[in-house]
């Protein structure tokens, strides 16, 4: 008996740890660009990210001030004005890929994904934004992109900047998550 | 130990069924995270502030300060009379700024050399500290009225360490220690080498906008002295790539030198200029 509830417990901390899938250097960029003026894009190195593969979950989260810019004065900017990185430091996406099975990702495939993303201190239910998924040994490559208004997230572009910045942002993700 | 087990086995299903992914991977930092924007501008009214132009970049500031508001609108509260100071900083690194300017106030160029020592990190280190260091030239001097003037006598130097701390997100306060040294002077009495500790802060009033004053408290003013300790009082308005810096001061000089030792205003007589500076990043 007493081997019986070793093997169990093993058992059950094994399967808690073989199902996720884990990266602490994913990339999302982001672009609010207007065509004809300066760029305005960023791109973060360290986002973290976690799959549960059983059920399909999914999360990540961004330091918000590990966004870089291609000049000092705009992440500035970004930090100081926009995000207010001080008071919101992290930006955060708990949901689920729909209909997700381990198994389906032999070849690349493409799972739609649910969920809360939160910036900002503002929460914006994200629904049927296109995965691609792969399969490689023992990681699992995401990528992909979906838009973002400034305004769902409380975001303000003052009449000044209005023109050179985007109101519609793009954001993209490319993780590679490793097995635990 | 049977009991301990079975305990164990449960709470690790319970915590598989509802532990929230999300406070698996949270993480405060990815290392060492600085302080950053204790203030917008270069300078927080007259003294500069502990931030430094990024690497690569060029910052060009256009100073003014007008003549005195006292004479009110015979000189169109000193718009007759203003002076005017071009400066340009370029980032070496981002911890080294060198700078060249030319001030219509007694002509003077100076070249300085910013850079910075140390910064405050969350957790970490409380400041920031930056050393600053210029040489002036005076090129007003008139050698019609000092027959006996040499070109060492047109130069000073100014050395200082800015100490700031960014209290909170809108509070940033610092110290400056100063020495300057003016191979002329005007008042016999005034030693050429010359201290003084300022004091300067700014409050972020919304993410666009900022109250800033300064201080400049002189250590060792000759006693007959007709120049006054300066005091400033401004706003800081941020837009994209400009920083607009409105004032008033009681000293009308733009470089330490000046606006320490030669400071002739006097806030509790009407005696102020207004000023501004406007800073653009290319």
């Amino acid at each position: 008996m007493k081997h019986l509830i070793y093997l169990l417990a093993f058992f059950s901390l094994n399967l808690v740890a073989q199902s996720k899938y884990i990266t602490k250097t994913g990339v999302v960029n982001f672009e609010a660009s207007v065509a004809s003026f300066e760029e305005v894009k960023a791109m973060n190195q360290s986002v973290t990210a976690i799959i549960e593969t059983k059920s399909g979950a999914f999360a990540a989260l961004v330091l918000v001030k590990g966004f870089r810019f291609k000049n000092a004065l705009m992440e500035e900017h970004f930090n100081e004005n926009y995000a207010e990185s001080d008071q919101f430091p992290k930006a955060t996406f708990k949901g689920n890929l729909e209909d997700f099975s381990i198994d389906k990702l032999s070849a690349t495939s493409i799972f739609k994904m649910n969920g809360s993303l939160t910036f900002h201190g503002k929460t914006k239910k994200l629904e049927s934004i296109p995965l691609k998924l792969s399969r490689e040994g023992d990681f699992i490559n995401v990528s992909g992109s979906f838009l973002l208004n400034t305004s769902d997230f409380d975001i303000k572009i003052p009449k000044v900047v209005k023109d050179k910045v985007s109101e519609t942002v793009e954001v993209s993700l490319n993780f590679k998550l490793k097995k635990t | 130990m049977r009991n301990l087990l079975i305990l164990l086995l449960f709470s690790s299903l319970v915590t598989n069924s509802q532990n929230d992914l999300l406070t698996e991977i949270d993480t405060d930092s990815t290392g060492t995270e600085y302080a950053t924007a204790a203030f917008k501008g270069l300078k927080i009214v007259n003294f500069e502030s502990t931030k430094l132009v990024a690497k690569k970049e060029l910052q060009f500031i256009v100073s003014h300060r007008f003549g005195s508001i006292k004479n009110g609108i015979n000189t169109f509260f000193g718009l007759d009379e203003a002076v005017t100071r071009l400066n340009f900083v370029l980032g070496v690194t981002d911890g080294l700024n060198v700078g060249v300017s030319r001030s219509s106030y007694l002509k003077v160029y100076d070249v300085s050399l910013k850079y910075r020592l140390l910064r405050q990190e969350e957790n970490g280190f409380p400041f920031t500290i930056v050393g600053y260091n210029s040489i002036l030239i005076n090129t007003a001097l008139d050698k019609e009225n000092l027959p006996l003037l040499e070109f060492k006598h047109r130069l000073g130097y100014t050395a200082q360490i800015l100490i700031s701390r960014k209290v909170n997100t809108d509070l940033s306060l610092e110290l400056a220690p100063t020495f300057f040294h003016d191979n002329y002077v005007v008042v016999d009495a005034q030693d050429n080498s010359q201290f003084a500790l300022g004091f300067g802060g700014r409050y972020k009033l919304s993410t666009r906008w900022s109250l800033n004053a300064d201080y400049g408290w002189h250590l060792n003013r000759a006693s007959n002295s007709p120049f006054k300790n300066p005091l400033s009082i401004g706003v800081d308005l941020e837009t994209g790539g400009h920083v607009f810096q409105m004032h008033f001061t009681n000293a009308q000089p733009m470089d330490a030198n000046g606006f320490l030792g030669q400071g002739t205003g006097d806030w509790s007589d009407g005696d102020i200029y207004f000023g501004f500076n406007l800073s653009r990043q290319f």
